[in-house]
């Protein structure tokens, strides 16, 4: 469960968030839309508290992510804007090393890392060394790290980026897992038909403001508009960055 | 915050252990001193053996018993020169022979000036010692006559020679092997600073060029804790590059001849861990040093460019200290690479330091690494650091 109420953050003279509310459900897969330097991902860092917001305020679980930002992190699983590996540790080394940063030890943690090698397809590369992954397989270290702690809030950002047909797929099946499994998951992209594809409600993101929150059926209905496509140029008033 | 330093600090050993740079700049690094030592120890040993018996091939020693006798008397040992001493001499067998021809004895006896000859190779830079040696003498010897033969005709000697020149070498062997193993000091604090540079860039800008930093970051770990736990690995690569460097000093100077070469150094077992307790703390404040240099960095490439001329550091006090040799006073100790620098040196030259000195240098450098490593954990937490400057 994530809530988020007016939340401002600026960066000298720019202003990179201006008044951001909106709320995630858990079991809901909530979408952050908006084209490139929206404030998505200075959102996202405000909420897994590696930004301190100027204004507003940041719950996850009902906890505050300026007050008690360390069982905020242990509250959340995330994909990060910048998800580097360490090209000499294996894949299976990454997972341990985030799932004893998040006190987990022993068999506990071995069997944790085995049903993520099993649920992210990673037989092939599990004792591999990271040097020379694909984009895709850099992916699936990335979220097995996210999620090795079992974390019951999941924060991706631009999760699909850069990954060709079949890394997307899994990825999409992966969160429609965690979907099932009652997980409050919040992911942002820049790209429509994604938030379409996977979304229960899209919040839509421009110039550092919430322009539109919804289902796509309501975000149809408040513009008047047949297709999401142009229900989006509408609502955000141009169509820059928001095509893939 | 223990448990999760030894997470960090496992991670980061076992990471690094796998890189051949970070391995190499540990291992072989702290080769360089006394690998230098061990060439320049070389070459005194052979100047020094230039001190040995000149020997002089002589042809014809029956004409000028008296020559022979004041060459002996001055440490000459004489042989018969062989046939084909010439061919020797182009050779670079042979660096001079004497020749004394029949009619020495017979100017020699009338008062003429009686002709030798000396056999040589100019070219050859090697003889030029044994040349110069032997001219000497034969000068010298030449002078004695002269000396004589004024005093005899009851003139001085002295109106014979108004200027005289007395030559004072200031290379002595001795001297020049003492100024070589002043650099045992400064070498080993090089050591301390060059053997977890490669961790402290890596562990630090590297991991933010990467993009592994922000990850890290947003595990529920305190940023002190991980700070700490990259510093203890790089503490502990150079730590080990200083044992190497320390070894391989041990190695080179028990196959030189120091003694012969009249320097009075100490390695023995008490002196070898003086030195050690003397050194060890200051890798503490280089790794927090380098590390503090490395968040600040913009890249990796920006850090690397920072530390090497941060390497440049432990030059100056070896610089003070050869310019201007100081009285070492106890807030020196104090001072990190200076303190290790003169303590280094008072134990191996044999003198009695006490614990006083090494209890300052240690905490010292404690001070200061705590320091480095506040202002690095501070760095963690400011924004601009975590997601980079352009």
């Amino acid at each position: 469960m994530i809530e988020v109420r007016n939340l401002h953050k600026r960066f000298g003279a720019v202003t990179a968030v201006e008044d951001v509310s909106f709320s995630a459900a858990d079991g809901v897969v909530t979408g952050l839309l908006g084209p490139n330097g929206a404030g998505k991902t200075t959102t996202l860092r405000m909420l897994y508290t590696l930004i301190k917001p100027d204004r507003g305020m940041a719950r996850v679980d009902g906890v505050d992510v300026a007050e008690r930002p360390m069982d905020v992190r242990r509250a959340i699983g995330v994909l990060p804007d910048s998800r580097g590996l360490y090209p000499r540790l294996t894949a299976r080394e990454h997972a341990r090393y985030a799932g004893e940063l998040h006190g987990l030890s022993g068999a506990g943690l071995e069997k944790r890392v085995d049903e993520l090698v099993e649920l992210l397809d990673m037989k092939d590369i599990a004792n591999r060394r990271a040097e020379g992954f694909s984009q895709g397989e850099r992916m699936k270290v990335a979220l097995a790290r996210a999620l090795v702690h079992g974390p019951r809030n999941v924060l991706l950002d631009e999760p699909t980026n850069g990954l060709d047909v079949m890394s997307t797929r899994a990825v999409r099946v992966l969160i429609r897992r965690l979907k099932e499994q009652g997980h409050c998951i919040l992911f942002s992209s820049h790209v429509m038909q994604e938030v379409a594809a996977l979304c229960d409600r899209i919040v839509v993101v421009a110039r550092g403001r919430v322009v539109a929150e919804g289902t796509p059926d309501e975000l149809r209905a408040r513009t008047g508009k047949e297709s999401l496509e142009e229900a989006f140029v509408s609502v955000i008033g141009t169509d820059q960055g928001l095509m893939q | 915050m223990r448990r999760l330093i030894a997470t960090v600090f496992r991670k980061e050993m076992k990471d690094h252990l796998r890189d051949r740079r970070s391995v190499m700049s540990a291992l072989f690094g702290p080769l360089i001193g006394p690998l230098v030592f061990a060439v320049m120890f070389t070459l005194m040993a052979s100047w020094f053996r230039e001190g040995k018996p000149l020997e002089v091939p002589v042809v014809g020693r029956e004409h000028a018993p008296s020559l022979m006798a004041f060459l002996q008397r001055h440490g000459a040992t004489l042989t018969e020169a062989p046939a084909d001493y010439e061919a020797r001499i182009e050779a670079g067998k042979l660096d001079a022979v004497l020749i004394v021809p029949a009619d020495y004895g017979k100017d020699f006896t009338e008062g003429r000036t009686a002709a030798v000859q000396l056999v040589v190779d100019n070219s050859r830079n090697q003889a030029r010692s044994t040349i110069r040696r032997l001219r000497a003498l034969l000068e010298g010897y030449s002078g004695m006559l002269a000396s004589q033969r004024l005093w005899v005709r009851g003139v001085s000697p002295e109106l014979a020679l108004p200027v005289r020149v007395d030559e004072v070498d200031l290379a002595t062997p001795e001297r020049m092997a003492a100024n070589v193993l002043n650099m045992i000091p400064l070498f080993l604090v090089f050591a301390a600073f060059m053997g977890g540079m490669n961790v402290a860039i890596d562990t630090m800008a590297g991991e933010r060029e990467r993009g592994s930093l922000e990850p890290l970051l947003i595990n529920p770990v305190q940023r002190g804790a991980l700070v700490m736990g990259k510093w203890l690995t790089t503490v502990v690569l150079a730590g080990v590059a200083v044992a190497v460097c320390m070894a391989s000093f041990l190695l080179v100077v028990h196959r030189v001849p120091l003694q012969d070469l009249g320097v009075k150094a100490r390695f023995d077992v008490p002196a070898v861990l003086g030195m050690l307790a003397a050194v060890v703390p200051l890798t503490f404040f280089a790794s927090a040093g380098q590390m503090l240099v490395s968040t600040y960095a913009r890249s990796f490439k920006e850090a690397q460019t920072y530390l090497q001329l941060l390497l440049l550091l432990p030059m100056l006090p070896g610089m003070v200290l050869a310019l201007s040799p100081v009285q070492s006073q106890p807030w020196m100790y104090a001072i990190p690479v200076f303190s290790q620098q003169l303590l280094v040196g008072e134990v191996m030259r044999g003198q009695a330091v006490g614990a006083m000195p090494f209890l300052l240098g240690l905490a010292g450098c404690a001070a200061a690494a705590a320091l480095c490593l506040r202002l690095t954990t501070r760095l963690l937490g400011e924004e601009r650091i975590i997601f980079g400057r352009s």
